[in-house]
């Protein structure tokens, strides 16, 4: 019974590996897909995310709801970004990453000249569930739930919606769009606001297990940019589905058996090589194999 | 000059030349000269022009102003703990200016004392919420022998001078960013430019390590005031904070008494958390105990989960956490969450970063911590101390252990140069070398001479599951007696290093092979 | 020796003219003589200054003139510095420790960047990768050397250290004459400008103009004949050796190394300061890191908290209205529509 146990220990960590890194790195990858933008504050949004939470919960907002205000305001304000810097850098891949370091900056030292250096901490929603001598967190099950919600959510959107359909086809050639009357303008500020509000969102429900400070969007940008890059940015939802699986298929058992520090330093060294292996990242690979099938179906 | 002719020519004729040659002629080509120039005069010039606007003009040491070299992280990652120590300078110094001072004087060696603890039948209970240190539950009866919780509350008293020797002290700060190369900087700045009389600073182990051979360079009197892994001998700095021998045998031999001999270190990985684990390892099985694992986790780790996973395979009686910096502060609330239960046992929780406040209950339930200084103590000189300090930062809400320890480590300083009657860094460092005793806000410290380090009063402090804080047992006295153990006498033979437990052959005598 | 001097003065960097050179000489007679009023503290604070300048120059030659941004150059420069304080720190006493150990850190970059270099550019990644994996590479080797601090991560005589960092590293020597203080800085500024003249040369030379057609449009490049992996590769690697040469000085400078040298801050500032001076000159950077190195140490130990602030803002206003870089953009725009046009000027030309 123990062996059962540990099986459910190490599925439950693999589930835990792998919505953690979806959840930060969704974000990053609507922007990137559309626009071919490497958006790096996205730490800072998921701190601003964090903090709107804090102080919303700490004015009496329950919990769910402060999730969906991040969501909101970290996404007003992606709205604004775009509108007024990033639209400027549309075909400068390069020129883009640098400002949005910038912008980075400006909102960590800012936040800590704003508000301190910590914001009060909100306990974690839920208790546990123990199954033999392990016990599990009811809030990050619930977290993996919501992963799977958003990715069916996204897939919804794009492949179901007016919006999404705009979208897509803004994705595969920006001009023809434009000339078949879809406001690409409008589009990309969409985008730009619905990846600003994910990671929001993420910071948001990230927000009960860290310390609210101004730089704990750091933590989460390494994983987030490798889930990014193993993902590519062919397409969107299986880049992030098969990115994050992928990687934390690595992570968990060499964590789990060698400890943190091995893990985290796999995750590194399997991106490495999964770069090389597939350049384009998995969901080029997955898309090619789409293909493939459609083509000879 | 030849050459600069043919060149012109070739410009003349380059069909990609710069279109300044092509239109604006010499008249452009002027400008550019006078904005190259401008450029770097602009890019020299300042830090001449800085010399003027900072540096206080040399004098003779007898008179101007005594200067306190202070280096904080003000700003970035470490920002709340720098600027706790930044107030405590600040209140200390002001209170030097008022002429006041707390007791203590020259002492010949450090008392044993370490080993007489006592156990508290029934302490008091004293409130996390705000500084006023309500007792949420008064416990039972209170004796010499059941932790005296009534102390000399008259420990701050009048100097008899204004300043040090007549001259007033101004607090030199600058804010280090959590960036080691400033750090270098700043320090080369106050040593060499602004000439301090003595140098405070450092809060991370790296920041000290960073600036000790600029220190040792210029022979420059220096204050370390944090808890630290242990072991720097060198002549030219005192280290006023607690170290490993303080604070992790005190809490070893307690969590082995009271809950098991089964021990797992959670440790950060770094110098501190490595060196650490490392005491708590040799040291466990001489009381009996184990540690059957340990893990070091990456500063950058946020996401416990697996961490988690396996101390819950290990089954431990009880945990050590040795967990540092932002982070790591996360695997509280998460383990709380995960439903893990086990007593865990630190040395830097709750004194520092005031997790037991910021955290919501239970995370920190039954957390054992040996310190020798947080806000909670509840003696009557504590309660002085921290009635001045809100008084002057009505918003602060924390005064930690290294905070506490800056205060009265600049007191101590005031003390020794008043009884050297010179700021003489030279003469000061023989003067602090007599060995003294100084009535802090934790209790009597002792300066050892032949270490530069401080015998301190440690405290047992327990964490509830309302994250409401009792002290369960005292030591009066701990020595810092590793660096006596390796032979260590600064004032006999000068040394400028630090030593690590690898050059102690203790640590790996009498360990029973199991 | 008239070709030499044709392609120091040759397009691609700012300042070519007569005026330009004289006002050049001036300008490091004026930085030779300024040890005469400067205090040894000063010298060394403009020695550190100077120091940075050869990683930002190795990275305006890879982003600024071969198109690729790399966040990597701090990981040369540590890795560069601890081979160093390994080499000599082992050598103490021996009279060639520091040469051999600089030699040593120069090949230790060279060989990781190329390996490195191999995997990504003969892997053909797409441009917006780069950037991601040089900043993971450097955030493996910080999270690799922040665990050496256990006391079994000796190499000879020499504690790694981990986040307490490497101390005691042996100033540079040349034979038993030992460099520091103003003779420091005067080893720096050689080095400077011993480099910046010898990049020049290189951007002005057909290498140089293969690289920028690299940068244009690499697949035109490679369709003409030239094997443009093998040339990214190289660029790249030169980058790394100038990248280890600040490493070098640096720890010649502070004696100390730790590895938040190569963390994720510090992996920005190469590129804040190139994208400031302007990535397609190499005066444009030698100025910039100089000035904001000199801006970021005036703002912190004036005790003012905004320093990153005001060093985000002003990467975000360069970038949005000084694309090119500020110091390329007032040579190219200034002389052509004099100051008037330039205030009703906004975007700038070029990426």
């Amino acid at each position: 019974m123990d062996s059962f146990a540990t099986v459910i220990s190490v599925l439950y960590q693999f589930a835990t590996n792998g919505a953690f890194l979806l959840l930060s790195a969704l974000g990053l990858i609507v922007i990137l897909g559309m626009m071919n933008i490497i958006n790096l504050a996205h730490g800072e949004l998921m701190m601003m995310g964090a903090y709107t939470a804090s102080i919303a919960w700490h004015r009496g907002v329950p919990f769910w709801l402060c999730a969906i205000l991040a969501f909101v305001v970290v996404g007003l304000f992606g709205a604004l970004l775009e509108r007024t810097i990033i639209r400027r850098f549309y075909g400068r891949e390069l020129g883009a990453l640098v400002v949005t370091w910038g912008i980075s900056l400006i909102l960590s030292q800012g936040a800590l000249a704003v508000f301190g250096p910590f914001l009060p901490a909100i306990p974690i929603p839920g208790g546990s569930v123990a199954v033999g001598q392990y016990s599990f967190s009811v809030y990050w099950l619930t977290n993996i739930g919501l992963a799977c919600l958003l990715i069916i959510g996204l897939w919804a959107l794009y492949n179901h919606t007016t919006f999404g359909l705009q979208a897509r086809a803004a994705m595969q050639n920006a001009a023809m769009a434009r000339a078949l009357g879809v406001d690409t303008g409008r589009i990309y500020t969409l985008t730009f606001s619905l990846g600003a509000g994910l990671a929001g969102f993420s910071g948001a429900l990230f927000a009960p297990t860290v310390s609210i400070a101004p730089f704990m969007g750091q933590q989460f940008v390494a994983p987030a940019f490798i889930t990014v890059v193993v993902g590519g940015a062919t397409n969107v939802i299986t880049g992030a589905v098969g990115s994050s699986l992928l990687l934390s298929l690595v992570k968990t058992p060499v964590g789990f058996l060698l400890g943190a520090f091995v893990g985290t330093v796999a995750l590194l060294l399997a991106a490495l090589v999964i770069i090389r292996l597939m350049p384009d990242g998995v969901s080029a690979v997955i898309q090619r194999r789409i293909d493939r099938r459609n083509r000879f179906a | 000059m030849s050459d600069h002719s043919s060149q012109d020519r070739q410009s003349g004729n380059d069909p990609q030349a710069n279109p300044s040659d092509v239109s604006g002629g010499t008249g452009a080509d002027r400008r550019k000269v006078l904005k190259l120039m401008g450029a770097a005069a602009g890019v020299a010039a300042p830090t001449y022009l800085r010399g003027f606007e900072y540096t206080r003009s040399v004098q003779a040491e007898s008179s101007g102003p005594v200067k306190v070299g202070f280096i904080e992280d003000e700003s970035g990652n470490l920002s709340v703990y720098g600027i706790q120590k930044l107030h405590a300078a600040q209140l200390a110094v002001k209170e030097i200016n008022e002429g006041k001072t707390l007791k203590g004087g020259p002492d010949i060696g450090a008392g044993g004392l370490g080993t007489l603890g006592s156990v508290a039948k029934n302490p008091p209970t004293i409130s996390k919420e705000g500084v006023a240190l309500d007792v949420v539950d008064a416990g039972g009866d209170k004796s010499i022998n059941e932790v005296v919780f009534d102390e000399d509350a008259d420990v701050f008293v009048d100097s008899g001078d204004k300043g040090i020797l007549g001259r007033k002290v101004d607090l030199i700060s600058v804010d280090g960013q959590s960036n080691n190369a400033l750090w270098q900087q700043l320090a080369r700045r106050l040593i060499q430019q602004d000439k301090v009389d003595v140098l405070v600073a450092g809060f991370a182990s790296a920041e000290r390590e960073a600036i000790r051979p600029i220190v040792d360079q210029f022979k420059q009197l220096y204050f370390y005031t944090n808890q630290y892994e242990g072991g720097v001998a060198d002549a030219n700095t005192f280290c006023t904070g607690p170290v490993c021998e303080q604070q992790v045998i005190p809490v070893v031999q307690y969590m082995v008494e009271k809950f098991g001999p089964r021990g797992y270190t959670l440790a950060a990985d770094y110098n501190f958390g490595q060196l650490t684990a490392a005491w708590t390892k040799a040291f466990a099985p001489l009381v009996g105990g184990q540690i059957i694992a340990e893990e070091f986790v990456p500063l950058s780790v946020s996401e416990f989960s697996q961490v988690i996973a396996r101390v819950q395979q290990a089954k431990p009686d009880w945990v050590m956490t040795l967990l540092v910096g932002q982070n790591q502060q996360n695997y509280y609330p998460q383990a709380a969450a995960a439903g893990l239960k086990f007593p865990m046992a630190s040395t830097v929780n709750m004194a520092q970063g005031y997790e037991h406040k910021r955290f919501k209950p239970p995370s920190l339930a039954n957390m054992h911590n040996a310190i020798q200084y947080q806000l909670e103590v509840p003696t009557a000189r504590n309660r002085a101390f921290v009635k001045r300090w809100m008084a002057m930062f009505p918003n602060d809400q924390y005064i930690g252990e290294m905070a506490q320890n800056t205060y009265f480590t600049i007191h101590l300083y005031a003390k020794a140069a008043r009884l050297a009657g010179t700021t003489d860094q030279a003469t000061l460092k023989k003067a602090l070398e007599l060995g003294w005793s100084i009535e802090a806000p934790e209790g009597s410290v002792f300066l050892e001479p032949g270490t530069h380090h401080c015998a301190h009063y440690i405290r047992l402090a327990v964490c509830d599951e309302n994250h409401n804080v009792k002290f369960v047992r005292d030591w009066p006295s701990i020595q810092a007696w590793w660096l006596q153990r390796l032979g260590v006498n600064l004032v006999r033979h000068p040394e400028y290093k630090q030593y690590t437990p690898d050059e102690d052959p203790y640590f790996k005598m009498f360990l029973k092979k199991s | 020796m008239p070709r030499l001097l044709s392609l120091l003065s040759g397009p691609e960097d700012v300042g070519r003219s007569r005026w330009f050179w004289a006002a050049f000489v001036a300008v490091c007679i004026v930085l030779f003589v300024s040890p005469l009023w400067q205090s040894e503290f000063e010298a060394t604070n403009n020695a550190y200054y100077l120091l940075n300048v050869p990683t930002a120059l190795g990275l305006a030659l890879l982003w600024g003139y071969c198109g690729i941004l790399s966040f990597g150059q701090v990981a040369y420069f540590g890795i560069a510095g601890y081979v160093y304080g390994i080499v000599a720190g082992n050598m103490v006493g021996d009279s060639a420790g520091p040469i051999v150990g600089s030699l040593c850190g120069l090949a230790v970059c060279a060989i990781v960047s190329a390996i490195f270099g191999y995997f990504v550019f003969y892997g053909r990644v797409q441009n917006w990768i780069v950037p991601i994996l040089t900043l993971v590479l450097s955030l493996l080797l910080e999270t690799f050397l922040g665990q050496t601090a256990g006391y079994q991560w000796r190499v000879g005589t020499v504690q790694l250290g981990g986040y307490n960092g490497m101390t005691g590293i042996p100033a540079f020597q040349i034979g038993s004459y030992v460099i520091t203080g103003y003779s420091f800085f005067y080893f720096v500024l050689i080095i400077v400008l011993v480099i910046y003249l010898a990049l020049r040369l290189l951007v002005n030379s057909r290498h140089g103009k293969v690289m920028l057609a690299i940068r244009e449009d690499a697949i035109r490049t490679e369709l003409l004949g030239y094997d443009i992996r093998a040339r990214q590769l190289v660029v790249f690697v030169i980058a790394a050796i100038l990248a280890g040469v600040s490493g070098l000085l640096y720890v010649q400078w502070g004696n100390y190394i730790t590895p938040s040298q190569v963390g994720l801050l510090q992996a920005s500032l190469p590129v804040i300061w190139v994208a400031v001076g302007g990535r397609e000159s190499l005066l444009a950077v030698l100025l910039s890191t100089c000035a904001l190195n000199w801006l970021n140490y005036t703002l912190s130990s004036e005790g003012y908290q905004y320093a990153l602030i005001i060093i985000g803002a002003l990467l975000v206003v360069v970038m949005l209205f000084f694309p090119s870089g500020i110091v390329v953009t007032l040579a190219r725009e200034v002389p052509k529509h004099g100051w008037r046009a330039l205030l009703g000027w906004g975007d700038g030309a070029g990426k």
